[in-house]
């Protein structure tokens, strides 16, 4: 990527604290009146150093702590975790078992989707639209604290299996509560695509073809409305996909208005799959014994979070702690292509562009060095680290 | 004008300060400003603030540190806020606050009024370009374009029924217009200065000066404590001034206090109607939407009434 | 296209209450699942310590006393607990339950985060400080 040049014009930052930004984060937006005339980003607000804190906690302790990178995707971090762990331990969990944590993962991909249209159309001024999207969101959360006994970090998976079961009593309230779902969900629909002001702000913004999306390399809803047609849950099933298979989204206009409907349209695939579960739900065990010490190994996984593709790299060296455990999170792949769209739209659009790939900064700070003169890049050890930081303290008291 | 003998002068000064300009006005736009929220939030499925909402919000930010920022220029920034105030509080005193005949009216005073209201925007603006922020710098220019977009529509919607009584004092439009409801008959009029009142008193859809998405606070960014409530005060005159400005132009007068929260709050559930349904518009698409749609509507009324 | 397609909903608002509810004054029953304060009887304790050592945030202790004569008293910090129900899930003698009904755990004193569980002479002796701690 060329390099993004701010630093001859006027400059407005768009954080780290911004109305526009549920976390924060760094946009140096250079704007020449109204029109973007170049940005550039910088992250590391929300680092918490969790990679290397699963180092020092065992299997099961982890579990808690990698769900806990996000709010609204915690119950796939930790399903991505546990699958991965159960495969290094070739383990094989209870298909009732799977067909809850693809349940969940299901309700909390409702959930996602219901808060981002909120948050969408608060950033673009609809403030109505956010009431009424926040208020149906209710009702999935209230599901989940049915089934499970928390509105976020459902904590429903253990490592071999799940903690709760579905009863006949949740069944009848889950799919009431789909139903009324379902039902808010056209009417949504209905109003993203024909109130003129919102498609007005929508339509033709920010509008990325399908080479420059495969270049900038972003997943999720992002890429399929620019007509990638990639879904991990179809391309490489997990859990219970095999068995509950999902249809692709996909939208070919790529601009804002295509990103809004291809995750209005994954809602009714939700719809469609919880309610095959639900009337198809394998009988069985809710856990299988795992072993506290995983053997040796090292394992890669892949699950479609709400937000794209959520990628984890899990070696262990046979005691009961992991030795390295890598999550890679769908945001960061997308953040790239924020900077590149925005230069020559106006400035009004630029949070509008940001929302659009459903932005979730806690999940996605890393720490890597890239060393320009000499063209390489490695990553800090934790020594390395608090050194440089020490040193930075003293140079600056002096 | 009666001969100034000292009750004479007693009770201007009681209108003046008391009721019903001052004081009486300060409350009245706080009121009205509940009264704004409340029906947005019933709107949106929620419960909205309580009575005192605003007036505890106002008296909060008196109480609260003006936190000055650097680089600006101090008599500027300290004394925009009054000025503004004191322009939208100028601005009542020629229109019939609560059905109560003004005792300053006089032979031209609708221009006064109009200018009054545009000075609250021009302060606003003003304040904006004062300090370094960048986020005023970019709100304050928004402000500056939207005044120049909705101005000339707004202005020549209001000076439509003056031109219809050829006279240019509110009392004598009022009066002149015989109880008819010119609303009637000039019903493009009254759309375009509904909505251009929203655009001056920067009511969604016309928020993109005060975006908070995207520009925090808009030119008031800066501002906090006590010039920022006086700021919040002026906006809420000027709710209640070109409310009833637009009442007694062409909803036929106003006789008395009862009359007067009829026919206001009607146009304010029309607002705010308005507010909750629309997103916000890019200033982009503001001004492309008043010089073409707004001044065209405008032209085709003042035609229709040369005409007739 | 059209301009006001919320018009629906807005229309509707004057017929539906609001939605809010008016919590503290009206407070819907908590769910049946809801993990709420940590409880713990010691009838059936064997003193595995796996609910210490599972925990995410060191919020249980398991103070052993006698092992033998199964004396065991637990330690619970509310305060940092993460409420993942991990514990209940580990132990296999189910002695570990979570509330449904004590979930309103704002404290103003510190003192109230540590909760000690067990026979009442346990708890009063490791209070008193005279034993040889043996936790986890």
């Amino acid at each position: 990527m060329e390099k993004q040049t701010t630093t001859h014009s006027f400059i407005v930052p768009i954080g780290p604290q911004h109305p526009a930004l549920k976390e924060p984060s760094h946009f140096r937006i250079a704007v020449d009146g109204e029109i973007v005339t170049g940005a550039s980003v910088r992250l590391g607000y929300a680092h918490r150093g969790i990679e290397k804190a699963t180092e020092s906690r065992t299997w099961i302790q982890n579990l808690y702590l990698l769900e806990r990178i996000c709010g609204i995707c915690s119950h796939i971090h930790g399903m991505a975790y546990c699958l991965a762990v159960e495969r290094l331990a070739q383990v094989d969990v209870p298909a009732r078992a799977q067909a809850i944590r693809v349940l969940f993962a299901e309700l909390e991909r409702i959930h996602s989707h219901l808060l981002w249209l909120g948050v969408a159309a608060h950033e673009a001024g609809f403030d109505t639209l956010f009431m009424y999207s926040w208020r149906d969101r209710e009702t999935v959360m209230d599901i989940l604290e049915q089934l499970s006994g928390n509105r976020v970090n459902y904590s429903a998976n253990v490592l071999g299996g799940v903690k709760f079961d579905v009863d006949q009593l949740c069944i009848e309230s889950i799919l009431t509560g789909i139903d009324f779902l379902e039902e808010r969900t056209q009417y949504y629909l209905k109003v993203v695509s024909t109130d003129a002001l919102f498609l007005q702000r929508t339509r033709g913004i920010g509008t990325m073809s399908r080479r420059q999306a495969e270049v900038l390399g972003t997943v999720g809803p992002t890429a399929r409305a620019s007509g990638v047609d990639r879904d991990i849950r179809i391309e490489a099933p997990y859990a219970a996909y095999n068995q509950f298979p999902i249809q692709l989204t996909l939208d070919d206009k790529g601009d804002l208005e295509a990103r809004v409907l291809v995750r209005l349209r994954e809602l009714f695939e939700s719809y469609r799959v919880i309610r095959q579960i639900l009337s198809d739900l394998p009988p069985g065990d809710l856990t299988v014994r795992m072993p506290r010490r995983i053997q040796q190994g090292e394992t890669v996984l892949r699950v479609e979070a709400p937000r794209g593709e959520l990628f984890y790299f899990v070696r262990s060296n046979g005691s009961d702690m992991p030795e390295r455990i890598k999550v890679r999170t769908p945001t960061i792949c997308n953040l790239l292509s924020v900077v590149k769209l925005a230069v020559g739209h106006q400035l009004a659009d630029v949070p509008m562009i940001l929302v659009g790939i459903d932005p979730c900064f806690s999940c996605n700070d890393r720490t890597v060095i890239v060393d320009r003169a000499n063209e390489t890049s490695r990553q800090w050890s934790w020594k390395e680290l608090r050194q440089y930081g020490s040193t930075y303290y003293q140079q600056r008291a002096t | 004008m009666e001969a100034p003998t000292i009750s004479n002068e007693l009770r201007n000064l009681f209108s003046l300060v008391l009721f019903p300009g001052g004081c009486f006005l300060i409350l009245l736009g706080l009121s009205y400003e509940w009264v704004d929220r409340k029906l947005l939030a019933r709107f949106q499925n929620r419960i909205g603030p309580r009575w005192f909402q605003p007036l505890a919000d106002t008296l909060k930010l008196l109480a609260k540190e003006e936190v000055v920022p650097e680089n600006v220029d101090l008599r500027l920034f300290v004394g925009l806020p009054i000025v503004a105030l004191t322009g939208a509080l100028t601005a009542g005193l020629y229109v019939p606050i609560l059905g109560v005949k003004t005792a300053f009216s006089f032979s031209g005073d609708l221009i006064v009024t109009l200018y009054m209201l545009s000075l609250l925007t021009l302060c606003m603006g003003l304040a904006g370009a004062n300090t370094l922020d960048r986020f005023s710098l970019i709100g304050a220019t928004r402000t500056l374009t939207q005044l120049f977009s909705y101005e000339s529509p707004f202005l020549l919607a209001l000076l439509g029924p003056a031109l219809f009584s050829s006279n240019w004092q509110i009392s004598e439009i009022a009066a002149s217009a015989g109880g008819r409801w010119l609303l009637l008959t000039q019903p493009i009029g009254f759309l375009v200065a509904i909505i251009a009142l929203m655009g001056k008193l920067e009511l969604p859809p016309f928020d993109a000066p005060e975006a908070e998405t995207e520009i925090v606070a808009g030119a008031l960014t800066e501002y906090s404590g006590r010039g920022l409530a006086l700021f919040r005060l002026g906006k809420g005159v000027e709710l209640v001034v070109g409310l009833t400005l637009i009442s007694v132009l062409y909803l036929g007068g106003i006789a008395d206090p009862l009359t007067f929260l009829i026919k206001t709050m009607a146009l304010l559930f029309i607002i705010v109607v308005l507010q909750a349904l629309l997103t916000r518009l890019r200033i982009d698409q503001t001004v492309g939407l008043w010089w073409r749609y707004g001044a065209l509507l405008v032209l085709l009324q003042w035609f229709v009434i040369i005409l007739l | 296209m059209r301009l006001a397609a919320m018009i629906g909903d807005i229309a509707s608002a004057f017929i539906h209450h609001p939605i809010t509810e008016r919590y503290p004054f009206e407070c819907r029953e908590a769910p049946g699942r809801l993990r709420g304060m940590l409880h713990w009887e010691p009838e059936n304790c064997i003193g595995c310590g796996l609910c210490a050592k599972d925990c995410p945030a060191a919020a249980i202790e398991l103070i052993v006393l006698d092992k033998k004569a199964k004396r065991f008293v637990v330690r619970y910090h509310p305060g940092r607990c993460v409420f993942c129900a991990q514990c209940v899930f580990s132990c296999r003698q189910e002695c570990l339950s979570m509330s449904n009904t004590e979930w309103e755990l704002a404290v103003t004193q510190k003192a109230e985060l540590i909760r000690h569980y067990g026979d009442k002479e346990d708890v009063e002796e490791v209070l008193a400080g005279n034993f040889v701690p043996d936790s986890f």
